[in-house]
């Protein structure tokens, strides 16, 4: 009924073509815009800001750039949180070296940096496939975070082995740092995780996403009809990984605040991984519904007792969230194995045939 | 629709609720009972949660104020730290953060939300320095004064000169940390200083770090451990046979279940410490009448009489001292944040008070300033008899003296990485 497509005739190839075929989309997306640009902002407490909004975004490019290279391209990948690590002391020691840079600008080429070492790390992945590939990424996240511990000059020699974002201003608004309030960094963050969508979404939907999914479906076949590998495999390594790294940047720059190494340690891989497999692998809008599954979720459930009025131990709260949202990701693989972004297009579909369901 | 209803009933009575707590001081608390470190962090939890039940059940709280004390779990993850930074700040008086990650994520907002922040005995050792950190305590005594005691307390046992130190260390800032004082009291009292780190994935299996101990044949080994790493270099020790009375841990490496592990085998093992647990302390029979008999602990005798449930008390004892040293100089009853900084700076525990409060024994006397956050107190060698911990030395104390430098300098920088960093200006005490 909400969905239907009656009526709405596409009548060149170019408009059957287009982002949203289906008008319906495109007004979801942009009630969905206008919450996240206007009234989240309007309403949302700093709490929400610190512990849903910012996070959210964050981790959902992370899974995105992991997408890319796991979803779209086929290459498993277990070296997330370390990639993510290369971004954060990349714009660390690009903002104290050249203290005169903007703050975006360092996030936005950290990045780079993180993209040149994700292609290093993806080398192994001309001669190896799978789970050995995995195993190749593991040792990128190991080799790293023992990188960040022992290589003092990339925390600036600082007695406690952490580094801490200092106080950046642009045009005369504090951005990062303690002073900057959450409203500004979460328009930051989203600005940029608007901006990297979009790029993904084009980028996977034109030809060389097209060259990636051959590659994934069966490489063989794929080099068979032309397409160089290693330049396929290579280039969703530093797609990924420039991806990846920016959401590394915004982690500790506009969330964080500080970090320590073990920080970008396997958990947070996991984490990510996570997100990407249970938002849906070869999935955009997958990312945003597995980071706020993952993300969102457990801070929400944790609030719940107390808005209700109940007493219950804040140790007790921590299990109970622990078992719900296990159960949850169970019970969400279980209905549909590709994923919620599956779970949606599905639903969907039928909301378009509905109320016949054949 | 009757869901609804139900619901904002709730939020109704929820809403009622906050404000009926406008009489009360909140004193929330980042704990972690869950996660990898929760079995050294239950019996801290417990210790600093019972103390505020007493005082809420014997005296109606602080000054007749109640203590509205809430545990916010963050199973000693950085991420639900801030979570529960940001959750617990709007009505806080104090952020007790509890983990070095949460303190140095929390550091620099301290300036900004203007709330104190308490890390007794842990945090970032500079903190010491009031007049740039505002709202930081360590009190009553930081990593750099546990190094020094060492250093004193290993000279007075024969001589420090010549000697080969080994220190067994977590290799994450915690345990990095007070190796720029051993390497310049290893240059001025010529020992040899040795530094093994263990890397966090293993902590638990450190046969390469005590096969290195045995070719070095060390006369003492020190170790700043945590976790899962102290039961695996306390076993590691007793495997390779390795004289347990040279061998020394902070205070964070005395927790009593690791060396129950070994037993007998461990006994001699010692520990620096700024607390220490007195059974006969009144405070013990006030716990046992108001919380223990009114089923209020979480605790149990075995653990009541541990070093960690000890300390636990003693840190809740430092911040209800600050709270009603800021009562008494406010002359309110409820306080805020910025009043109970000034009581922080002014605290003053000596023996008598310590006598009044029923805790002889549990911790040194130490007194606190604006310039000077740490209080420096002192400790005691701690050392495991076989079934529990005994002190093994007379009161230690540091040499200040050999860190003020260091201090201000790590001050500085800290603060010129975080301008605008507004220091204390109208502090003129000296550290």
């Amino acid at each position: 009924m909400i969905y239907r497509t009656v009526g709405q005739f596409k009548t060149s190839y170019r408009r059957d073509q287009a982002l949203f075929p289906v008008r319906q989309d495109a007004f979801l997306l942009g009630v969905i815009l206008i919450f996240a640009w206007v009234i989240f902002p309007l309403t949302a407490s700093e709490f929400a800001f610190q512990t849903l909004l910012i996070p959210i975004l964050i981790y959902a490019l992370a899974a995105m750039g992991l997408n890319i290279l796991t979803g779209y391209a086929g290459q498993l990948s277990l070296g997330t949180g370390a990639f993510m690590g290369v971004g954060a002391y990349a714009c660390y020691k690009l903002i104290t070296i050249f203290p005169w840079m903007n703050p975006i600008v360092a996030i936005l080429l950290s990045g780079v940096f993180s993209a040149g070492v994700g292609v290093m790390f993806g080398i192994p992945s001309l001669r190896i496939k799978g789970f050995y590939l995995a195993i190749a990424t593991l040792a990128a996240q190991f080799f790293l975070v023992w990188l960040f511990e022992k290589w003092a000059w990339l925390y600036n020699y600082n007695a406690s082995g952490a580094i801490q974002v200092p106080n950046l201003e642009m045009f005369g608004v504090f951005v990062s740092g303690p002073q900057a309030t959450s409203m500004t960094q979460y328009f930051i963050v989203l600005a940029i995780v608007s901006l990297m969508t979009v790029l993904c979404i084009n980028l996977t939907r034109g030809n060389q996403g097209r060259i990636w999914k051959a590659t994934r479906d069966m490489d063989i076949a794929a080099e068979l009809i032309g397409i160089n590998l290693m330049k396929s495999k290579l280039t969703a390594f530093a797609v990924s990984s420039y991806i990846i790294g920016v959401a590394g940047a915004l982690f500790v720059f506009m969330w964080r605040g500080a970090a320590e190494p073990n920080l970008f340690d396997i958990p947070l891989s996991f984490r990510v991984l996570f997100i990407a497999i249970i938002g849906g692998l070869g999935s955009i809008m997958g990312n945003y519904l597995g980071a706020i599954l993952i993300v969102g979720l457990p801070v929400v459930l944790n609030i719940v007792p107390e808005a209700m009025g109940l007493d219950i131990k804040s140790a007790t709260v921590e299990h109970l969230n622990i078992m719900i949202v296990g159960a949850l990701i169970i019970f969400f693989l279980i209905i549909e194995p590709h994923g919620l972004a599956a779970l949606w297009r599905l639903v969907r579909e039928k909301l378009i045939l509905w109320p016949f369901p054949h | 629709m009757r869901y609804w209803k139900t619901l904002t009933a709730a939020a109704v009575i929820a809403s009622l609720g906050g404000a009926a707590l406008a009489e009360e001081i909140y004193v929330p608390n980042l704990s972690y009972r869950t996660g990898p470190f929760a079995a050294t962090g239950i019996p801290l939890m417990n210790g600093q949660k019972d103390y505020f039940e007493m005082l809420n059940a014997r005296d109606g709280g602080i000054g007749g104020v109640k203590i509205a004390f809430e545990e916010c779990e963050t199973g000693y993850s950085t991420e639900k730290g801030v979570e529960c930074y940001e959750k617990t700040k709007g009505n806080a008086v104090i952020t007790q953060p509890w983990s070095t990650g949460i303190t140095l994520q929390v550091l620099p907002k301290t300036n900004v939300d203007e709330i104190p922040l308490l890390a007794n005995g842990y945090g970032f050792s500079p903190m010491a320095d009031g007049k740039t950190f505002q709202w930081a305590f360590n009190a009553p005594a930081g990593y750099w004064d546990a190094a020094s005691m060492l250093v004193s307390y290993i000279d007075g046992q024969g001589g420090i000169a010549g000697k080969k130190i080994a220190f067994l260390h977590l290799d994450h800032p915690y345990g990095k940390e007070p190796i720029p004082l051993f390497e310049k009291k290893a240059a001025e009292l010529g020992f040899e200083f040795l530094p093994i780190p263990v890397g966090l994935k293993e902590m638990q299996n450190q046969s390469a770090q005590w096969l290195q101990i045995r070719r070095e044949r060390p006369d003492y080994v020190l170790m700043w451990g945590w976790g899962a790493m102290n039961a695996g270099a306390i076993t590691e020790a007793v495997k390779t046979k390795f004289d347990m009375s040279k061998f020394i841990g902070v205070w964070w490496s005395g927790h009593d279940a690791d060396l129950a592990l070994v037993g007998d085998a461990g006994k001699g093992y010692k520990s620096i410490s700024w607390s220490f647990p007195n059974a006969d302390a009144g405070v013990m029979a006030d716990i046992k009448t108001h919380v223990v008999d009114a089923g209020k602990s979480l605790s149990n005798p075995e653990e009541m009489s541990g070093v960690f449930y000890g300390r636990g008390l003693v840190m809740s004892m430092i911040l209800a001292e600050g709270i009603a040293a800021a009562q008494a100089e406010y002359g309110t009853g409820v306080i805020t944040p910025a009043q109970l900084r000034w009581g922080l700076e002014n605290l003053n525990i000596t023996e008598a008070r310590l006598a009044e409060l029923g805790m002889e024994g549990m911790v040194p006397p130490f007194s606190t300033s604006c310039a000077n956050h740490t209080g420096h107190s002192g400790g005691w060698i701690l050392e495991w008899d076989g079934s529990k911990f005994v002190k093994a030395s007379d009161h230690i104390m540091p040499d200040t003296s050999d860190y003020a430098e260091l201090i201000a300098e790590k001050a500085a920088e800290y603060a010129s990485a975080n301008a605008p960093w507004p220091v204390n200006e109208s502090c003129d005490a000296m550290n």
